[in-house]
């Protein structure tokens, strides 16, 4: 039967080549969008691990003022803690979750070598972000005086060192730097929002936070509003003057994030969407154009016994073949992407992105053929033959 | 004869009214799609308001740092002390203005807070700018030098800060960050993709936490180089290579010992594509071109293939009809004729749906704040060309197969 339709295709396929053409070039498209989408997706699914809403982030810098900078950081964070609004309050470096910050660095165990995320926080932020703790605990006061700097890894980064190892108590070294030593494991944590991949992290504890001038992560009693933030600046500026300070809400930042990942796809989305349909709507305009020029040749097949069923599985099966054969040419393109790592995306999404873009060209075309197929089902053998 | 023709076309087209539609739908999304585009590339690059003198204008952005192995890199915009020693000083360009990136701050009205951008500037940001001024005017050098608490702001964030007070705010207080600084001018605000020029709060840069005091080379601050003519820029920019050249190296600067610098005065677009690329060799550059075009030709090329299809399928029903005509006497010539005009007639209606397709997507985004104060337009030259390219497709796919029929012999073509 294939090899039938192969040889009907095969006859015409000065005609036919176009049509691939287009299948193919649609395929590829389909398969593009469909990559970025079901990246995105996957990322989505997975928690993001801390709780932002109510945080708010305290952005600092000293300007011109160099005189006392520790004191001042350590006056102002005793002050925001004091506050009868404030439920918890962190400092950490200034990669804070949603900013646009980056901050990674070589960490080595037993020759495996990785490049995680690094946060650099003191004792709270475990608290004031909510983290979920998997194994062990988060570092303390008491973690300070040992020769090793405690730190906290996601699960992602204890997998890559530790497999089925215990990770807890285990030492990494970092360069030249004093190493490190596993006091917990936190879940995930996503710190650019949803849609960011579940990269290693690691959290390191920082004795002396103050000595430079870091962001203060806020948490805040439910209720809390721009009073008290207008309150809270003006007392940062009494107490430090010609400092800068500014203050964003997270739950604003992670909308700003989410814009950066959602608008492109949604673009994207929309472009290849009128694609599709100029295509479906010209495949189906050609198929009909078809079947009124083969309708001797349906005529016949249908004089000869073959049932109304057989004619719309022959114009369903030809577009069957024409689709497959397309998309095989699409797909010796698209395994160049996870072979060649075009981009660094896992292999299992190209997968994916594969099959969802295969199935949806074959729903398309048989949507558009299946019109067409019946019409030709309708043909009547004695009319058909008296035409010719 | 014209008219005839037309007629025939106009009868042609609603004698299949799904081929048509077809047919036009895709004329009219490739044309959109382009025009949108183009829309909003100009809107990016081209020279708009408040950035009019883009077009004679050198961006100083980013300076590079690096060991000669290039291993270690520090990236980032300039010190105001180091622009007005390399930058303010060259010889050919009109006048150079140095303005912080912007910033970001709060202030705080009734208990509600007005999130604000902010940018400290020198007097010659506003001649190299062409910022309208609604109310009051610039600071200028004086002012600067005296150091006074004098702001201008956008007619946005008057109409935040003052409740939509119509009377004029010249002389009234803002008070930002603690401090409280006296309202200069009000300009209309111009679009935040414009990022060296665009902020809510314009501070002389003598104003508390600006930070122009930084020696080294790094801060945070960048010049925009106005020549006097287009023309001019090679030669700023060559001046200021030279300037660079001058600095002694290896240096060192927060601990970080550096044996290159890379530091450009660069046009809008080659800033963009350097920053945006991280990279500074052409290679790069070509790369991203061709990828940038690979995506435009599948995107484009989809409906290109489809109205090919489409035309072709449709001239082939059409074999009997100019079986006939021919049987008549009519010359392969006004057979010809006949197809062109048609293809014409189509395509020009489809470029009209997409022209008022477009308008309303252009005015959709213009108005919808999704960009505040954008002012994207109709690029008529790009859809003159794309009209034209769509003309071409059509052409090729209906008229050569049309040409091949007209050649037919009579017998064979009322047979089908």
């Amino acid at each position: 039967m294939i090899r039938h339709l192969f040889k009907l295709i095969w006859n015409k396929k000065g005609a036919h080549s176009l049509l691939i053409i287009e299948i193919w070039a649609s395929f590829m498209v389909l398969f593009g969008v469909l990559s970025l989408i079901i990246y995105n997706f996957t990322n989505y699914l997975q928690p993001i691990g801390f709780s932002y809403d109510r945080v708010w982030v305290v952005d600092l810098s000293n300007n011109q003022d160099t005189v006392g900078v520790a004191a001042k950081n350590q006056r102002i964070f005793d002050m925001i803690s004091a506050y009868t609004e404030v439920e918890s309050a962190s400092r950490m470096s200034n990669n804070t979750p949603f900013s646009a910050n980056q901050m990674n660095n070589n960490v080595t165990y037993n020759k495996i070598s990785a490049v995680p995320d690094m946060y650099e926080t003191d004792d709270n932020l475990y608290e004031t972000l909510d983290l979920k703790l998997l194994a062990g605990r988060w570092y303390r006061k008491e973690d300070q005086v040992s020769k090793f700097r405690p730190v906290v890894l996601n699960k992602v980064l204890a997998e890559k060192f530790f497999q089925d190892e215990n990770p807890l108590g285990k030492i990494l070294s970092k360069e030249d730097k004093k190493p490190f030593k596993v006091v917990g494991i936190v879940d995930t944590f996503k710190a650019k929002g949803e849609f960011m991949s579940n990269a290693p992290a690691i959290f390191v504890q920082n004795e002396s936070m103050s000595d430079w001038v870091q962001p203060i992560l806020i948490r805040t009693r439910p209720g809390t509003d721009a009073t008290f933030e207008a309150r809270l600046v003006k007392d940062i500026a009494a107490l430090a003057p010609g400092w800068g300070i500014e203050v964003s809400y997270m739950t604003e930042s992670r909308q700003n994030r989410h814009k950066l990942t959602l608008i492109p796809v949604i673009i994207f989305l929309i472009i290849s969407g009128f694609l599709l349909t100029n295509v479906a709507l010209g495949l189906f305009g050609i198929l009909n154009l078809n079947i009124s020029r083969r309708r001797s040749e349906i005529g016949l097949r249908r004089a000869m016994g073959a049932t109304g069923w057989n004619v719309t599985l022959q114009i369903l099966g030809e577009m069957w073949t024409l689709s497959l054969f397309s998309i095989l040419i699409g797909l010796l393109f698209a395994v160049q992407f996870p072979l060649l790592h075009v981009f660094d995306l896992a292999a299992g999404v190209y997968l994916w992105a594969m099959v969802a873009a295969l199935l949806t060209i074959f729903v398309i075309v048989t949507l558009c053929a299946w019109y067409p197929g019946q019409q030709a089902a309708r043909i009547h053998p004695a009319t058909a033959l008296h035409e010719e | 004869m014209l008219l005839n023709y037309l007629k025939i076309a106009w009868k042609v087209l609603l004698r299949h009214p799904f081929y048509t539609f077809i047919t036009l739908f895709g004329i009219t999304l490739t044309l959109t799609v382009l025009m949108v585009l183009t829309s909003f590339l100009d809107h990016l690059f081209g020279a708009h308001y408040p950035e009019g003198n883009r077009n004679r204008s050198l961006y100083i952005t980013m300076m590079m740092q690096t060991d000669s192995a290039r291993e270690s890199v520090n990236t980032g915009p300039y010190s105001f002390q180091f622009l007005k020693r390399h930058a303010k000083t060259l010889k050919s360009a009109e006048r150079v203005s140095i303005a912080s990136m912007f910033g970001f701050s709060n202030s705080y009205v009734g208990g509600k807070r007005i999130k604000l951008n902010t940018k400290f500037t020198d007097a010659d940001f506003w001649h190299v700018t062409n910022y309208k001024f609604l109310e009051g005017k610039p600071y200028n050098d004086q002012t600067i030098a005296q150091g006074e608490r004098v702001v201008v702001i956008t007619d946005d964030l008057k109409k935040q800060y003052f409740e939509e007070s119509t009377e004029s705010v010249i002389g009234k207080t803002i008070e930002i960050e603690s401090i409280t600084y006296k309202v200069m001018g009000v300009v209309r605000g111009g679009p935040p993709t414009r990022v060296y020029t665009y902020a809510d709060v314009f501070f002389p840069y003598t104003a508390p936490k600006s930070n122009y005091q930084n020696a080294g080379m790094r801060g945070g601050y960048q010049a925009i180089v106005l020549a006097k003519t287009p023309g001019d820029r090679p030669e700023i920019q060559a001046e200021y290579d030279n300037a660079i050249r001058q600095i002694p190296l290896p240096a060192k600067e927060n601990g970080f010992t550096f044996s290159v610098i890379v530091a450009k005065a660069d046009t809008y677009f080659d800033g963009f594509l350097r920053t945006f690329l991280r990279s500074d060799n052409e290679p790069n550059r070509l790369a991203f071109y061709g990828i940038a075009s690979l995506v435009l030709l599948m995107f484009m090329g989809l409906p290109a293939i489809n109205l090919v299809n489409v035309n072709v399928s449709r001239m082939l029903e059409r074999a009997s009809e100019i079986g006939v005509r021919k049987a008549f006497g009519a010359p392969s010539q006004t057979l010809l004729g006949q197809f062109i005009i048609e293809n014409i007639f189509i395509t020009f209606i489809g470029g009209v749906f997409a022209l008022g397709l477009s308008y309303l997507i252009i005015y959709y985004i213009n108005s919808s704040g999704l960009i505040a104060y954008a002012d994207l337009t109709i690029n008529w030259v790009v859809f003159v060309t794309s009209l034209g390219v769509c003309l071409l497709f059509g052409l090729l796919s209906g008229v050569l197969p049309a040409l091949k029929m007209s050649r037919l012999k009579i017998v064979d073509a009322l047979k089908a």
